[in-house]
């Protein structure tokens, strides 16, 4: 057997994304014993995501040209008749990543700093044992229990560690965008430094289509909350038929990746008694456009240093992890939660009311707080008022 | 029990992420069904990118 499975942790993460890498990078940095643990044989594989990424030089992490593989400048929305609308400031900047390179290399800077990794085993059970968690996994067929202090879920959007531990983390279809993306070589892009978003009811309803420069290739791909038809078959439509498909004439598949971005907000409660929950798992995606490496990123260092604590003051019961919930709270909660207010605003409109938002919000967003965006939509088109009144 | 079609599964855990049965598991690229456990809710069939799963 792995010989890292016949051992005891102080503490278990269960996912090698990038929530999970950096939980076991800052709990194994901190002098807790950890054991991150990836279903897959391969980490970052299978891919489910646009790769695009803002920021990870806040965490310490050069842009290494292994895994950028283009930076971007900002984004170019396009509504459902073609009015362009350009973003280039903050969260719109950053990079696209390859993300099978870019979760391995997050995998090994947590082994760097001391963690144990276990590769193809999957948690399939969590038992109480006295003050401890028995992890149950699965590896090669055979199964092993391995005893835990905490346990750190960030096992993605199909978590069921943290209702195996008792918190609500199960999520409605419609509160799932179902994507689907094909990574394409020869897209003409616009521009080669600028992500493309296409909004509208009849080619993604209650999500976006995105093309997102990454360098000899992109990525295609939309997602939609929609109980009629499939992602596939939207993509499929958006490739042969959408406003872009001049462009897209000569492109050809080179990847192909699924995903379900769990897109309602954060789940209730992330921590219980020896518990934390990081990531898609904990609803730590925006809800508006579905980006959620860097927070899973940050949540899962934040959710690393508190377990490392509560192991250096030998309590690891809720009231001690609650430190979890209130960093991660205070930093991001108020940024989902506006996120998923603006995405039911979005949602609610029609494909000539999104027209209109467009028109009035003229060609950039550059500078624009919420005030100004009203005080726009007030003098340019006030009928769009009655969806954005709540929000002063 | 809902069927699952695997030619057509492109392994994403969409479908566990609504279970609340939690009657599905996706262990590495397979995605395994309990039924003991599934009520045909038919909420995985929703969710599901591909299609590849049939409800009764």
């Amino acid at each position: 057997m792995m010989r890292e499975l016949n051992d005891t942790y102080d503490v278990v993460v269960i996912g090698a994304g990038p929530g999970g890498c950096m939980a076991s990078y800052a709990s194994a940095k901190n002098g807790a014993k950890t054991l991150l643990i990836e279903k897959s044989q391969e980490i970052g594989e299978p891919v489910r995501c646009a790769e695009a990424i803002p920021s990870i030089e806040e965490f310490g992490i050069k842009p290494k040209p292994e895994f950028v593989r283009n930076i971007i400048k900002g984004g170019i929305l396009f509504s459902p008749s073609g009015k362009k609308v350009i973003v280039t400031q903050d969260k719109a900047q950053g990079y696209v990543v390859e993300r099978k390179i870019f979760d391995k290399y997050l995998a090994i800077r947590a082994a760097k700093a001391g963690s144990k990794v276990a590769v193809k085993t999957t948690a399939i059970g969590l038992e109480k044992d006295g003050d401890y968690w028995n992890v149950i996994v699965e590896f090669l067929g055979e199964e092993y229990c391995i005893k835990t202090k905490i346990v750190i879920a960030a096992d993605g959007v199909e978590s069921n560690i943290a209702e195996y531990a008792g918190l609500k983390a199960k999520k409605k279809p419609l509160e799932i965008c179902s994507c689907a993306e094909y990574e394409m070589a020869n897209v003409k892009l616009l521009d080669k430094n600028m992500m493309e978003f296409y909004f509208g009811n009849e080619i993604s309803p209650g999500g976006y289509v995105w093309i997102f420069p990454k360098g000899d290739t992109a990525n295609v791909g939309l997602g939609v909350r929609d109980r009629k038809k499939k992602a596939i078959d939207y993509l499929e439509d958006f490739i042969e038929n959408g406003m872009a498909k001049d462009r897209l004439k000569e492109a050809t598949p080179i990847e192909f990746k699924v995903g379900g971005a769990p897109v309602s907000g954060p789940i209730e409660k992330t921590y219980t008694d020896g518990v934390l929950v990081v990531g898609d798992a904990a609803g730590q995606i925006s809800p508006l456009t579905g980006g959620g490496i860097n927070l899973a990123m940050d949540c899962g260092l934040i959710s690393g240093e508190v377990a490392s604590k509560a192991i250096k003051v030998n309590n690891w019961s809720e009231k001690i992890l609650k430190e979890y919930e209130d960093r991660w709270k205070e930093k991001h909660y108020e940024y989902l939660m506006n996120h998923l207010k603006y995405r039911k605003i979005l949602e609610k409109m029609s494909d000539d009311e999104l027209d209109a938002l467009a028109e009035a919000l003229g060609e950039s967003l550059d500078g624009i707080d919420l005030k100004k965006f009203v005080k726009r939509i007030i003098t340019k088109k006030p009928s769009l008022l009655k969806y954005f009144k709540d929000l002063l | 029990m809902v069927k699952i079609n695997y030619k057509k599964c492109g392994y994403c855990g969409a479908c566990v992420g609504v279970c609340e049965q939690l009657a599905i598991n996706l262990i590495e690229h397979i995605i395994e069904i309990d039924i003991e456990k599934c009520n045909n809710c038919n909420m995985c069939v929703i969710v599901c990118p591909l299609n590849a799963l049939e409800g009764e």
